[in-house]
């Protein structure tokens, strides 16, 4: 198995390497790149034509100029690469890292977020087959891949954040109008996910109904999108309730054990809530030292679930790990939710529509909260554009996997057994239906640099894909062909974690 | 035309001063986090390491217990009828059926395609289609099944009443351990929890006749084979003790040795524990070798039922008889005196070659699978004659290369080694324009009806394709053809302008005969033709083929694993196995007289209609594997 | 003594073997329908595609009839082109004061050009693309894919180099690429983009095309002497027409999403041409001051895309259908709360199962067809 990875993994390489002389050899001949000067009655034109017949070595030919550039690249091996210069002759190495983190920062959390979401609602839609539910999220999954990226990027633009932001500088409460249509429409559609007969429907939406018109008025009063906290209350009750819940989601809260592991889970997070309150007001080290906090808390939950899991660690385990990182995330939330005011205070209308960060937030009163805030902030709509097509693929994709793996023989088997349909659906057919998703991952990662390109031009930011976009019109191949090896780099990279996750999951081709 | 376009650029200088601004800061706190989360990691590896050696597994101890019984009944069905929902309308799979069965007692369902009985099956379990409406009241030991709420019944499944499925290789999930599917079925009904469940699994594995169960209870289902994967299956069915055991065709998918012992195993099972096993099959072999009762049903009625001699020596039911007609008859029991009498008779057989030479005619034949460069021989030393108005029976079990053989004379692998002459002529030496004339002089007839057709070809274009292929005769030539054909295969010939899905499995296989048939051949291959089929349409076929035969004269090779079937056809046997030919010979002097060892042990496990005679031949069975020094189990 | 069981229905008197009832079935059988007539009328009982086909239809001809093509004029009196004076701040004249069409149904541009022919002939440019680029990857990746599938070797590992490429290179990026070398030109830019959307077609063709081998109508096609292109031409690609036009039809979906990107980005239709794409790039400063200049062509691209896709999914659906629900399956309250047992309709249901329908040759055949196994997974709910 490791054998065949490895040749995989070759063999993508190989055509990683190919491809770049094909994009090369097209960039190169798809325009004149002295066009704009040739045409220019400005006198400094000639001299500038020098200039970049220079830098971008437009006497040789393109083999030569490939080579050169390919030098530069391979001798990333010995650590010191060398992506060459655009045309006006700056260095492209520091240019390209910092565009790809804002590239590669939008494509990492929408691929995850459609992977959890696209995975949780093809499983709901799976097992609620033909009913209102799965009819609506099927033809908003049609929508979805009807739908032009770039539309949409710029309806989001124009009125979803300048709507936001004037909601928020006018004091960020619902009217009683909104209320009630907010209201309204979950009492109509969380029963449509629930389930269940007209009597029992009706009751869930009106206890829904009800609660969210309670939820919005308190959030009204409280003011509370101007000043939001979980709080310590929040912590304490959201941990418990998503230990007790998810117990009865995953095990059934009859199973004792998995129950206390979950609930000492949840009094451990609280304790760190307090525990790390002052560590975390200024993180050393920002994000490494929160994931590191992350792994710690993953290894503590498996840990807890191993010792007190008793005959059900598997179950254990993924209960305690959920309660541990929603946690954690509670208490993430929570710190963000704390510095929410100050960063409003310095930036009033919070989302920008230009640019993925605010450039005056590098001075020194700031905190790492608010700027990474403010990242958030510029973040998330385009996240949810690019969220769209994906989401839409995976959930497709999983229905259609569940629904084939239910017909299998071995669920049958289950049942024979006296299994639970929770066990039945967790723990025989999920495993089985994830095996097949494993494949598409890494066809969605190009997708997803597409989307980016188009994404980056309407939100303006100076990612890779405006990069890409602009070297490509000027013909300048350097930064096109930089453009190509990262982003191919990070898909074979994908590819490769994909097959190793397809072999982790079917033990057939492990074993 | 167009209006101003925000000609959106990147930025390079903002981008240099953002990247300025940020410096990497490297700081030790992450890794000291890091560090913290490792060492939890080590220090539980430690201890888990020290406390594991300390506690050892408990000795398991699973033994089958008498199951109690509360009623005399163990399984009781009364006028039960389910009716499916479907785009065609309702569907009534099962039209009032009523019988019991008691605690200890087999009782066999016995029917074709259509005749309800999985559906009465899966009705006892719960476990039928969403669309199925049930009436009619089911009892499981006095508790009515049909009326309990879901909760109930799932309690039930796995503990009271299990189930023994007819597909071993996909019955298992094949991303869970064994081990874990077994344990599984203990923890459910609270019978057993982490280790000591496993221990019991451990246990339960070796009393089903899995070797080595410690270690192979960690692998998964796809390192076993099918007749292994179908013991697991009956562990778990077998795991609680259950009153009732429900077999539906659990050995229709599997080799006649490892059915005969699949069989064995539930007898002693069921013995051991009382329990009452109701057992849904199509072979009346099986139906002698473990029933007590017999229970005949057709078109989702129950037509005949009663004692299991009764059943199967004086049927009363004209439906009964007609099936126990069509069974090939497998006469094995041969006295001494008549042993010797065959013997001499083959020693006296000469097989001189006819004048216009054999038919087909296999020398040293090897045969190889060709994989990415690597060879695979899959067999090997095989020699046979095979002349005009014969037909010769391959039989083995799966495995055996008889299908292989098939497929190289059909062209369809290439040949490795040695020569396969067909009419005299040497095929892999041949030109390819000759070997593509030489096709026309072979027919082929395939196993699975349903791919067997090409589905958008209407029938007459079926028939007639090799006649196309071969450029023999007009239009209105094999239009006539066709209808020539049909008639000969006994189908009406308005079939020419239907099309493949409108017509079952059995007539499907009468339009391949009729294909294969079309250009006369000297030659018909046929792999597993009636294996796919019901026993009186397959006793239709057969019927057809052997007077196709008398006609037409052709050789036949006649691929089977069913010994009857061949017994019924054929003149010449050859028995293989792995790929090598273990005996060859004239049909009487194979199956009544067999020399080898293994050809003994194939016979010895093929079961026969009659209860009385199938005693004796398991015994006999018993018997045989004791003397060749195999253990029974 | 055996006992026989008192028969009710004629089966005892007139068959008395499953083979009889499967003769006697074949003799009562009516109209004999072909594939392609049993798909085309599955096809046409899928409401939503049916819908869209209507709409595509509808579009297509607006698009074309609407102000004429190449030298056939149309009905519209205005050229996209022509400016004039703008009226009304150039707001949309449909449903106004009202007229149902009136002037400027889709409203005015800045320079008063008339937005209805814009947009009219921006979906013409792009129908164009979109079919011209279905149909060349169409054949690009049939083609591939067959060979791929029937003869192995190294066309398979050609296929999956290019199928790697595509992992490796955006598809975005290529056509980019690809669409500035091309400077604008429709048709050229057409064909290329069909160049480099074909790998998927071709995998999933090459997928069919290997299953196919393993049927057994290839095997005796093979062995009765059938030439490898008769195999291929009569026995798998029509079998596998299926899986060809439904991607077909899904890539034309694509195209248009891909074409209208790469149009927006200034790279696919450039002027003097416009395509849908390309007028929403320029008017997308516009967004809230003349809304209408862009909303109009964003809709029409998606409800072309979306009538094409459901239309695709019509077409799966008739090629290869899934057990449907039928009738009205919603459970009652006492089963949603798990009070009644397996016994689904009670006392309901037991007038219906007694009943024969049809003849019970019918039933049967119809019995093994259908011991559905719809989806298990419901019965989370109910039990």
């Amino acid at each position: 198995m490791l054998k065949y990875t490895l040749k995989r993994l070759g063999s993508t390489v190989l055509v990683l390497f190919l491809a770049s002389i094909l994009v090369f050899f097209l960039t190169v001949h798809s325009g004149d790149p002295l066009a704009d000067l040739r045409e220019s009655n400005d006198p400094d034109a000639p001299f500038e034509m020098e200039q970049r017949i220079y830098h971008m070595q437009l006497d040789q030919p393109w083999y030569t100029r490939y080579w050169g550039w390919l030098q530069g690249v391979l001798g990333c091996f010995r650590l010191s690469c060398d992506f060459g210069t655009n045309r006006e002759g700056q260095d492209l190495n520091p240019i390209l890292m910092q565009a790809a983190e804002d590239s590669l920062r939008l494509v990492f959390i929408a691929t995850i977020a459609s992977i959890v979401l696209g995975i949780l609602i093809g499983i709901l839609t799976a097992i609620r087959q033909y009913s209102v539910f799965d009819y609506s999220v099927s033809f908003i999954v049609f929508l979805f891949f009807s739908l032009p990226t770039f539309w949409a990027a710029v309806l989001a633009k124009d009125y979803l954040a300048i709507y936001f932001n004037d909601w928020m500088q006018e004091g960020a409460e619902f009217s009683w109008g909104q209320l009630l249509l907010i209201s309204g429409v979950m009492a109509v559609v969380v029963p449509l996910i629930a389930g269940g007969s007209a009597m029992r429907r009706l009751v869930t939406g009106a206890v829904v109904g009800l609660f969210s018109a309670g939820a919005l008025w308190y959030f009204d009063s409280a003011q509370f999108a101007l000043y939001p906290r979980v709080g310590a209350l929040g912590v304490i009750l959201l941990s418990f309730g998503l230990a007790v819940g998810l117990t009865a989601l995953i095990a059934g809260l009859k199973n004792r054990q998995v129950l206390y592991t979950a609930l000492t889970v949840a009094a451990l997070s609280i304790v760190s809530y307090y525990a790390t309150w002052n560590l975390l007001q200024d993180p050393p080290g920002g994000w490494f030292f929160l994931g590191a906090l992350f792994v710690l808390t993953i290894v503590i939950c498996v840990v807890i679930a191993r010792t007190m899991g008793g005959y059900a660690k598997g179950q254990a385990t993924s209960v305690a790990v959920l309660t541990g990182v929603l946690s954690s995330a509670l208490i993430l939330l929570d710190h963000f939710m704390y510095h929410w005011p100050n960063m409003m205070s310095l930036k009033p209308r919070p989302i920008s529509t230009i640019g993925s960060h605010t450039r005056r937030f590098t001075e020194d009163d700031v905190t790492w909260w608010q700027v990474n805030l403010d990242l958030l902030t510029q973040l998330w709509i385009p996240t949810v554009i690019l969220m769209l097509i994906s989401l839409a693929t995976y959930t497709r994709y999983t229905r259609s996997s569940m629904l084939e793996v239910a017909r299998q023989d071995y669920i049958r088997t289950a049942r024979a057994k006296g299994a639970s349909e929770r066990t039945v659906v967790l723990k025989h057919a999920f495993r089985n239906a994830l095996i097949p998703l494993a494949t598409i991952v890494a066809f969605d990662f190009a997708g997803l640099i597409g989307g980016t390109v188009v994404l980056e031009r309407i939100f303006n930011w100076n990612g890779m894909g405006q990069l890409f976009v602009t070297a490509l019109q000027q013909v300048d191949p350097a930064p096109v062909m930089g453009f190509m090896i990262i982003t191919g780099f990070v898909a074979v990279l994908f590819n490769f974690f994909a097959d190793i996750l397809y072999a982790v999951l079917d033990p057939r081709i492990r074993v | 035309m167009s209006l101003m376009t925000i000609l959106a650029e990147i930025d390079y200088e903002e981008l240099l001063e953002d990247a300025e601004g940020q410096e990497f800061i490297f700081s030790w706190e992450p890794l000291i986090i890091l560090g913290i989360a490792l060492v939890i990691i080590l220090v539980y590896l430690i201890a888990s390491r020290l406390l594991r050696s300390k506690k050892e597994l408990p000795p398991g101890e699973f033994h089958l217990e008498k199951a109690e019984f509360e009623t005399d009944k163990a399984l009781q069905f009364q006028d039960v009828k389910v009716t499916f929902a479907t785009e065609f309308g309702t569907v009534d799979a099962v039209r009032g059926v009523s019988f019991d069965v008691g605690p200890g007692e087999v009782v066999a369902v016995v029917g074709e395609s259509g005749s309800g009985k999985s559906v009465t099956s899966s009705t006892t379990m719960g476990l039928t289609a969403e669309n199925a409406s049930i009436s009619g009241e089911v009892f499981l030991d006095g508790k009515n099944i049909t009326q309990m709420m879901p909760g109930a019944l799932r309690g039930l499944r796995g503990n009271e009443i299990s189930m023994v499925f007819q597909e071993p290789m996909t019955a298992l999930n094949p991303v869970l351990k064994v081990s874990d599917q077994l344990t599984e079925v203990f923890q459910i009904h609270g019978k057993a929890f982490g280790a000591e469940a496993l221990a019991k699994s451990i246990e339960l594995l070796r009393s089903v006749g899995i070797p080595d169960p410690e270690n192979r209870i960690h692998e998964y289902p796809h390192q076993f084979s099918g007749g292994q994967r179908q013991r697991i299956v009956i562990a778990l069915a077998v795991a609680n003790n259950p009153k009732v055991i429900i077999a539906d065709e659990p050995t229709t998918a599997l080799d006649v040795t490892v059915q005969a012992e699949i069989l064995d195993l539930m007898r002693r099972l069921k013995d051991e524990s009382n329990t009452a096993i109701l057992l849904i099959t199509h072979n009346m072999g099986v139906v002698a070798d473990m029933a007590d009762r017999v229970v005949v049903m057709f078109q989702g009625e129950v037509v005949e039922q009663g004692p299991v001699k009764q059943i199967l020596r004086s049927p009363q039911h004209p439906y009964t008889q007609r099936l126990l007609d069509a069974m090939p008859e497998l006469r094995s029991e041969t006295s001494a005196e008549e042993q010797t009498h065959i013997h001499a008779e083959s020693a006296a057989y000469e097989d001189t070659e006819p004048e216009d030479g054999y038919a087909l005619q296999g020398k040293d034949l090897a045969l190889a699978y060709k994989f990415r460069g690597r060879s695979n021989r899959v067999v090997e030393g095989v020699n046979f004659a095979v002349k005009r108005g014969e037909i010769l029976g391959l039989v083995g079990e799966s495995g055996s290369g008889k299908s292989t053989i098939a497929k190289a004379v059909l062209g369809l692998l290439e040949v490795d080694d040695g020569e396969l002459l067909i009419r005299g002529k040497n095929l892999p030496a041949l030109p390819r324009q000759e070997r593509r004339a030489l096709r026309r002089e072979i027919g082929v007839v395939f196993q699975d009806p349903a791919a067997s057709l090409d589905p958008r070809f209407p029938i007459g274009d079926v028939i007639t394709e090799p006649m196309v292929v071969h450029k023999v005769g007009t239009a209105k030539e094999r239009a006539a053809r066709a209808k020539e054909l049909l008639d000969a295969v006994k189908l009406p010939t308005d079939v020419i302008n239907r099309y493949p899905h409108e017509l079952s499995g059995g007539q499907r296989q009468r339009i391949s005969i009729a294909r294969a048939m079309s250009l006369s051949p000297s030659i018909l291959i046929a792999d597993e033709p009636t294996s796919a089929l019901d026993v009186s349409v397959q006793a239709r076929v057969l019927e057809m083929f052997a007077e196709l035969q008398q006609q037409f004269e052709f050789a036949c090779l006649f691929v089977t694993h069913d010994l009857a079937v061949v017994d019924q056809l054929a003149d010449q046997i050859m028995v293989l196995e792995k790929g090598r030919m273990v005996e060859y010979g004239r049909k009487d002097q194979i199956l009544r007289a067999p020399q080898e060892d293994y050809t003994k042990r194939l016979l010895a496990a093929a079961p026969v209609p009659d209860p009385d005679l199938q005693a004796k031949r398991r015994q006999a069975r018993r018997e045989l594997l004791a003397a060749q020094g195999l253990s029974l189990d | 003594m055996s006992e026989q069981t008192p028969n009710t229905s004629q089966t005892e008197q007139d068959m008395a073997d499953l083979a009889e009832v499967e003769d006697a079935k074949l003799q009562a059988k009516g109209v004999s329908l072909s594939q392609s007539q049993l798909v085309r009328r599955r096809f046409f009982a899928h409401k939503p595609a049916v819908i869209s086909l209507i709409l595509l239809a509808f579009l297509t001809v607006l698009a074309f009839s609407s102000i004429g093509y190449g030298i056939i004029p149309g009905w519209w009196d205005k050229t996209f082109t022509a400016t004039g004076p703008v009226l009304n701040g150039g707001q949309p004249t449909m449903f106004q004061d009202g007229q149902i069409l009136g002037e400027h149904p889709f409203g005015q541009t800045q320079m008063g050009q008339d937005f209805f022919a814009q947009a009219m002939y921006g979906m013409q440019q792009s129908l164009i693309i979109a079919f011209v680029v279905g149909i060349v990857s169409t054949m690009i990746g049939v083609v591939v894919g067959a060979a791929a599938g029937f003869f192995r070797g190294w066309i398979e590992s050609l296929l999956m180099r290019a199928t790697d490429m595509v992992i490796v290179v955006p598809l975005l990026v290529l056509a980019a690429i690809l669409g500035q070398m091309v400077a604008g030109n429709v048709w050229a830019l057409a064909l290329v983009l069909g160049c480099v959307t074909w790998t998927g077609l071709a995998r999933l063709v090459r997928a069919e095309i290997l299953s196919l081998r393993e049927k057994e109508y290839v095997s005796a096609a093979i062995a009765m002497g059938a030439s490898p292109t008769r195999i291929i031409l009569k026995h798998m690609l029509p079998n596998s027409v299926g899986v060809i036009i439904v991607n077909a039809t899904f890539s034309i979906a694509a195209a248009i999403l891909l074409e209208s990107t790469l149009s927006f980005l200034g790279l696919g239709v450039q002027l003097p041409e416009v395509s849908l794409g390309s007028l929403v790039d320029y008017y997308q400063g516009a967004s809230t001051t003349r809304p209408w200049l862009f909303w109009f062509p964003g809709l029409f691209i998606i409800a072309i895309a979306l009538s094409v896709n459901f239309i695709g999914d019509g077409l799966r659906d008739a090629y290869d259908p899934r057990q449907k629900r039928v009738g009205d399956r919603r459970p009652g309250l006492l089963q949603a709360m798990g009070l009644r047992g397996i016994n689904r309709r009670g006392k309901d249901r037991t007038q219906g199962a007694g009943e024969a329908p049809g003849q019970p040759g019918q039933a049967t055949h119809v019995v093994s067809a259908a011991e559905p196994k719809s989806n298990p997974l419901r019965q989370w709910r109910k039990k």
